[in-house]
């Protein structure tokens, strides 16, 4: 178990007019290997969720093990904590600040203990794998960058220290579609050869269900269905939790109407499959 | 972060928060002039159950009124320390070097922290139990005289209004950049002064950019829809005060000639 959450409750500004019951009795538990989303209605308590993960938040109701971290100790290692589970927030951009590139990378595994060399040569091989080349950029101020390309320095500066777990808070929020397609590769080619674990946070349903194998909903601060994405997508009523279709289940769906029946598919390239096996099918 | 915030509108149902701005505004200016003209114990002692029945009747908890002065509390304490360590008129307690402590200076600390806190907690119980429009709003009534001099009150409120406005997304965006730099093993409680302040420039040289971003977003926003500072909008809400304001009015005037009457000795007749 690498992540395990039990009965977390919490409460903003408590006990003020403000109070806002964020998250109400979570529980669940994530495994190595996992592709997890945690979907849900704007305020539902995704973030506040999330953030718990990496004591961003500091735990008050309930218990949270990661990485067999105690995050309900008195003095949980949070060093240790945050170098093992990375985490990107809605437009990372905004947190570049150094005056070049490679000191921007190089911020994140200064601070978890790397030696000088050792964060250069970690920045290096980021900046790369985010498809940069660190030679040509590393001098340049990343104020500078396309949007684009200061998304990718973000992820890199958080992929420097090599957490085990990624968390990505909406990481395609204000990409346009291209845009979007790009980072999801990106992050797709990055679970497994680096990173064993992604939790993502999203509204886009066609994210969830062409990356993750289990998805979190939430509701009003309580876990709602803890299940997977062909169960959410084609057993659930997702419209009434305030969600979307993604499009291939549409396109199932208006289908199926017109008397076509195809295999309950997620992905794109099942769509096509289905798609084809079904024409094929019929010319034979 | 947000939970700090100092000084922000705190809703609830109360006489004070009922008040027309304008009339917390004077009563205010009146508090405050009242606290430099205190000089005895007793002069302090009726601005303090002065302000302490203002906040029992905005039933805004203490606790949230107290916040407020920790943020200032540093600056307080600093203040005392000096004005303890350098007056050095009055009966010697303790000497070393060029540090005195005496009795005077003392009580001159001592009436110091009051009229500080008196002043932080007064001004902060404004804020409190005003929204930032009606703040503005009540400003920009008051200062109305001054177009006489060709001052540009009505772009002064709208300057005003704006940064009022931004106050709460700027303490959101502190959050989030915190978060994401505190995410990346960022700590800004340890260590020494230097470090510390080192600490915040993760944070800070975002925040600058963001703030420039939106500013230029909010110009364009305001251009794109041919805003310009009309001297004559009109107010969706006309301020008007009520029988409350009167009452006020009569109540703060009583406490003014209180503190007057207690500083000249009841005209001598004591
Ligand atoms: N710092 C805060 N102070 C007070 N209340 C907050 C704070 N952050 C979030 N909330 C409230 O807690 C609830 C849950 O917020 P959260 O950000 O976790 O939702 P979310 O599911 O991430 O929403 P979104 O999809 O819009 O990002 C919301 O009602 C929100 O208004
Ligand atoms: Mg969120």
């Amino acid at each position: 178990m690498l992540v395990e959450v039990k009965n977390l409750s919490y409460v903003y500004s408590e006990k003020t007019p403000f109070e806002k019951q964020a998250l109400k009795d979570v529980s669940f538990v994530v495994d190595e290997g996992q592709s997890v989303g945690i979907v849900g209605a704007t305020g539902s308590g995704k973030s506040t969720l999330v953030q718990h993960l990496n004591g961003l938040i500091r735990l008050k109701n309930g218990k949270i093990t990661v990485l067999d971290i105690d995050l309900s100790a008195k003095k949980p290692d949070l060093k240790a904590l945050r170098k093992g589970i990375g985490m990107l927030f809605q437009y990372p951009e905004y947190q570049l600040f150094a005056d070049t590139v490679a000191s921007d990378v190089m911020f994140g595994p200064l601070n978890f203990g790397f030696s000088k060399t050792e964060a250069e040569e970690a920045a290096r091989r980021a900046v790369n794998m985010v498809g940069m080349d660190y030679d040509s950029v590393k001098d340049r101020s990343p104020l500078e960058l396309s949007g684009g390309q200061k998304r990718r320095i973000a992820i890199a500066g958080v992929l420097a220290y090599r957490p085990k777990i990624l968390i990505l808070d909406e990481p395609t929020a204000g990409l346009d579609p291209a845009g979007k397609r790009e980072m999801l590769s990106l992050i797709a080619s990055l679970k497994g050869e680096e990173i064993s674990t992604v939790i993502t946070v999203s509204h886009n349903m066609d994210e969830i269900a062409e990356f993750s194998q289990r998805v979190l909903v939430m509701n009003n601060g309580k876990l709602l269905y803890d299940t997977t994405p062909s169960e959410l997508f084609y057993r659930l009523d997702v419209e009434a939790l305030g969600l979307s279709l993604p499009h291939t289940v549409r396109i199932v769906r208006l289908l199926k109407e017109k008397n076509i029946i195809l295999p309950e598919v997620l992905t794109e390239k099942d769509l096509v499959a289905a798609l084809l096996a079904y024409a094929g099918g019929r010319n034979a | 972060m947000r939970d700090v915030a100092f000084g922000q509108f705190y809703p609830a149902d109360s006489f004070v928060h009922k008040l027309d701005p304008r009339t917390k505004l004077l009563a205010g200016i009146v508090y405050i002039v009242a606290v430099f003209l205190c000089t005895s114990y007793y002069s302090y002692l009726a601005c303090f159950l002065f302000l302490v029945i203002s906040i029992i009747v905005s039933r805004i908890p203490i606790r949230s009124v107290l916040k407020t002065v920790k943020a200032v509390l540093f600056i307080i304490i600093i203040t005392v320390v000096i004005n303890i360590l350098f007056y050095s008129d009055g009966k010697v307690l303790w000497s070393w070097w060029k540090l005195t402590i005496t009795e005077q200076g003392l009580i001159f600390a001592s009436k110091m922290a009051m009229r500080l806190l008196f002043l932080v907690l007064s001004t902060s119980l404004i804020t409190l139990t005003t929204t930032p429009m009606n703040l503005t709003d009540g400003l920009e009534s008051l200062l109305t005289p001054l177009k006489w001099i060709k001052f540009p009150v009505h772009d002064v409120a709208i300057i005003m209004s704006i940064a009022l406005r931004f106050i709460p997304s700027f303490m959101e965006e502190i959050d989030k950049i915190m978060m994401a730099q505190k995410a990346r093993g960022a700590s800004f409680d340890t260590g020494g002064l230097i470090k510390r302040a080192k600490a915040l420039l993760p944070i800070l040289i975002p925040l600058f950019v963001s703030a420039f971003r939106r500013a230029d977003e909010l110009a364009m926003a305001l251009d794109a829809r041919c805003y310009n500072a009309t001297p004559n909008r009109t107010k969706m809400k006309k301020l008007t005060f009520t029988g409350r304001d009167v009452v006020a009015w009569v109540l703060t005037a009583a406490f003014l000639a209180i503190i007057i009457m207690l500083r000249t000795g009841f005209f001598g007749l004591l």
